[in-house]
């Protein structure tokens, strides 16, 4: 990723991993999102699809891959968490595809992995996805995207660094 | 005390744990009993928040909790 003819940027743009509907990090039911305490962020209440994918928010390592959630850093050291709904590290896998492997380079919008936020959803937990800037600031996020529908690969929201 | 120590310590100790489980970011830990936890040494081990909801203790370390937890089996 180091070209050497490119400033570093200065605004991280981090792209809604799926589609749906934007909704607030204060009202993921999860305290510990919800509370921003690793993180803020923002939410996506995931279209119900039985093929549901879930993008690469940003360009970078995929340090950490679990099947319900996953996190990649980018070259300059950003951390991104996504989350595949609430509670579901108890599913134990069951449901979502991995498309890619821990310790890949991936390119923003590279599918990560596939599942179905409605089987989520009948299994009693929410189906919403954290999207989290690992460690940032608030000041330092803007939410790009108002609350309502929005398409996978909009940008969600930037993070200056 | 490495954190691993810290917060097997802070968990009340190895007797005090039925089940230590990562997630992405936090660990999830069932306990004999809650009152045996010391949020404040949890914190001060390096814990971003404890939330605590009868025996289950959710202790919020960031993306490290894998490592923290596969340190805490081996402690146990």
């Amino acid at each position: 990723m180091t070209t050497g003819s490119e400033a570093p940027t200065p605004v991280l743009d981090v792209i809604a991993p799926t589609a749906g509907q934007v909704i607030d990090l204060a009202d993921v039911p999860d305290p510990v999102f919800s509370a921003a305490l690793v993180g803020p962020g923002a939410a996506i209440d995931p279209e119900r699809s039985a093929n549901t994918q879930a993008l690469a928010p940003v360009t970078g390592t995929l340090v950490k891959l679990h099947p319900h959630a996953f996190i990649i850093r980018t070259s300059d050291g950003a951390g991104i968490l996504t989350h595949l709904g609430i509670d579901t590290v108890q599913l134990n896998g069951d449901g979502f595809q991995l498309h890619a492997a821990e310790g890949d380079e991936v390119a923003a919008g590279a599918v990560i992995v596939s599942w179905d936020p409605a089987t989520v959803e009948t299994g009693g937990r929410s189906p919403i996805v954290p999207v989290i800037a690992l460690d940032a600031s608030t000041e330092a996020l803007t939410v790009r995207h108002e609350p309502g529908p929005i398409k996978a690969g909009d940008v969600l929201f930037q993070w200056s660094r | 005390m490495d954190k691993a120590e810290q917060i097997l310590a802070a968990l009340g100790g190895t007797d005090n744990i039925v089940e230590i489980e990562p997630c992405a970011t936090r660990l999830r830990t069932e306990v004999h009993n809650s009152s045996l936890v010391d949020e404040k040494a949890l914190k001060a081990a390096g814990a971003f928040g404890v939330i605590t909801s009868g025996s289950v203790v959710q202790v919020v370390v960031g993306p490290e909790a894998d490592t923290i937890a596969t340190d805490i089996e081996d402690l146990m």
